[in-house]
């Protein structure tokens, strides 16, 4: 059994192995081009991570807020984004999550009822798949195009994916449920949804909260990069500051990006540790 | 009933868990309430909405009917003139990306582990080897803090316009993410068996070669195939920053205002990141009944 699974690993790590020289042959990667580029640049901005900036970097007309407060608001942008985003995607997870569901939805029933729900279920998982397998700067670049700018673009944008990944974990997380409570309610004669909203969302409620708050995070970074298509929020002033070469302003917005993210990370761990007691 | 008066208040509680949680409901009511995120004016919106509904048709279809043969002549001939190429660079990047970041993820985890630096003891650490565990922890959350894109746009300007911007970015990132998830896997080990192996003299190396590496191979290789996934799907976008990808020709058709070929493209983009997902599922599950 050992020698069968260590053998059937060594395939695996072959073919990893195999599949990276393809890329690197399909790319042309060659690790002498790593040193070409702008070695001076390269130097000057990877200097600049021991000093970020505390003041601009260029004279600012009288009465702009310090940068540090400019980067502050930035980051706040970001959470703003982030959870409004969040907001939709929880609920719209619990909703599709139940319909994803494939023990709720199909389960046990016959006839009619069953193809109906089998295509209702069908239908849902068709479309998380296709929420979450368009990246949210691409919703963005949609909206954009079909919207114009519009803040309430880039939180659908950040939403839609975020809602996809949440329902298809949702559903992963009720399907592996325990069942015997929720079988005991069901022959007392409780209905699928009386089912759902008091006995198994009620037991799904720990890890379903432990999950979002883990994807809050991802949703932090996702709503800095909408700053690169115009948002306020961190990622246009990383793009501003650099375009512009003032390496030290660019440290200055990762490190609050950074400090935002490891707070969130430290945070929602403490949650994770909380709920799984 | 008292009883049950009795049970409820008894319950566990958490109090940062409860805190946290209205915390996050105000902060998301607050953003509704307080932002500016719904707008009521600007009154054409709906007539944009549908000018660029039929401007996603593709092109020789708009203003008639719709006629099969002419779509997939349309959509063959995008396919073989951006299609093909562009796909198999985002996989490409991808599968790059992910092999360097499933190397540097497990180099980076070993010092990030704090059974393996305290030497498989239980003697409290020395000094040296806490700094070293603090301070790969802390890059390895930077890593994982600045998001792809960012890693991309940056390393674009320093390194020159080839592959390797969007493949580094890729391998940065999720280094950070594997190693953090590899350092957990590698601490949650059974202690007794590693630190037998120290009561017979084997250096910390030789566990690691021989112990650990083995044990924790299979969950790290689930890690490798999770992480591919979201690669390829970031693989797509990372060519609007000019990288030969998907994106790159989204955002060329996007700037020339050509919407039918930029949503087909999207498209595109959505079909190889699904065939990504169903692979993954299939090699995990591969991975998961040899172990």
């Amino acid at each position: 059994m050992v020698e069968a699974s260590s053998g059937q690993r060594r395939w695996v790590l072959l073919t990893l192995l195999v599949a990276g020289i393809w890329a690197g042959f399909t790319l042309n990667l060659n690790p002498a081009e790593l040193v070409q580029g702008n070695p001076s640049i390269a130097k000057e901005f990877l200097v600049h991570a021991i000093s970020p900036a505390l003041d601009y970097e260029s004279e600012v007309p009288t009465g702009t807020s310090p940068l540090v407060l400019k980067a502050v608001h930035a980051a706040w942008q970001t959470v703003m984004f982030a959870a409004a985003a969040m907001g939709i995607s929880i609920i719209g997870g619990v909703l599709l999550g139940f319909l994803a569901s494939s023990s709720l939805m199909i389960g046990t029933h016959r006839g009619l009822a069953r193809s109906v729900r089998i295509a209702i279920y069908g239908a849902t998982r068709l479309l998380i798949t296709f929420m979450r397998s368009i990246h949210e700067l691409l919703w963005a670049v949609l909206f954009l195009a079909a919207f114009g700018i519009s803040q309430l673009s880039a939180v659908v944008a950040l939403a839609i994916p975020c809602t996809g990944i949440l329902a298809k974990i949702f559903s992963e997380l009720i399907d592996e449920t325990p069942r015997t409570a929720s079988e005991a309610v069901h022959a007392a004669g409780g209905s699928p949804l009386q089912v759902y909203f008091f006995v198994l969302a009620p037991q799904t409620m720990p890890d379903i909260l432990a999950y979002s708050f883990y994807r809050f995070e991802c949703a932090l970074r996702s709503s800095a990069v909408l700053g690169f298509f115009g948002y306020p929020t961190l990622g246009f002033y990383i793009a501003a500051s650099f375009e512009n070469l003032y390496f030290g302003e660019v440290w200055t917005y990762l490190y609050t990006l950074f400090l935002l993210v490891a707070l969130v990370d430290v945070w929602s761990g403490r949650i994770r540790m909380g709920l799984q007691q | 009933m008292e009883d049950l008066d009795r049970l409820y208040h008894e319950r566990p509680k958490n109090h940062l868990v409860r805190l946290s949680l209205l915390a996050m409901i105000a902060l998301i009511a607050g953003t509704w309430i307080f932002g500016n995120f719904v707008e009521t004016e600007n009154t054409n919106r709906l007539a944009n909405v549908e000018r660029f509904l039929n401007e996603l048709r593709p092109y020789p279809l708009q203003d008639r009917n719709f006629d099969l043969s002419i779509a997939l002549s349309w959509s063959s001939d995008l396919i073989d003139e951006k299609g093909w190429e562009a796909m198999s660079t985002t996989l490409a990047i991808s599968v790059a990306a992910i092999v360097l970041a499933g190397i540097w993820g497990t180099l980076l985890a070993l010092p990030a582990a704090r059974n393996i630096t305290a030497g498989f003891t239980y003697d409290p650490p020395k000094l040296l080897w806490t700094l070293i565990v603090g301070t790969t922890r802390l890059v390895l959350i930077f890593l994982r803090a600045i998001p792809e894109y960012v890693w991309a746009f940056l390393l674009l300007a320093l390194l020159g316009p080839t592959a390797w911007p969007a493949v580094l970015a890729l391998a940065l990132h999720n280094s950070g993410i594997i190693g953090k998830l590899s350092a957990e896997v590698i601490e949650d080990l059974p202690r007794e068996q590693l630190r037998s192996l120290t009561s017979i003299g084997a250096s910390r190396l030789q566990i690691v070669m021989a112990a650990v590496a083995p044990a924790a191979l299979p969950r790290l290789l689930l890690f490798f195939f999770y992480r591919w996934e979201t690669c390829v799907r970031e693989a797509t976008v990372l060519g609007m920053l000019g990288i030969v990808s998907l994106g790159f020709w989204i955002q060329d058709a996007r700037a020339r205002n050509f919407y039918d070929e930029m949503f087909f493209l999207i498209l595109l983009g959505a079909f190889i990141v699904m065939i990504g997902d169903v692979v993954s599922t299939l090699v995990r599950a591969y991975v998961r009944r040899a172990s």
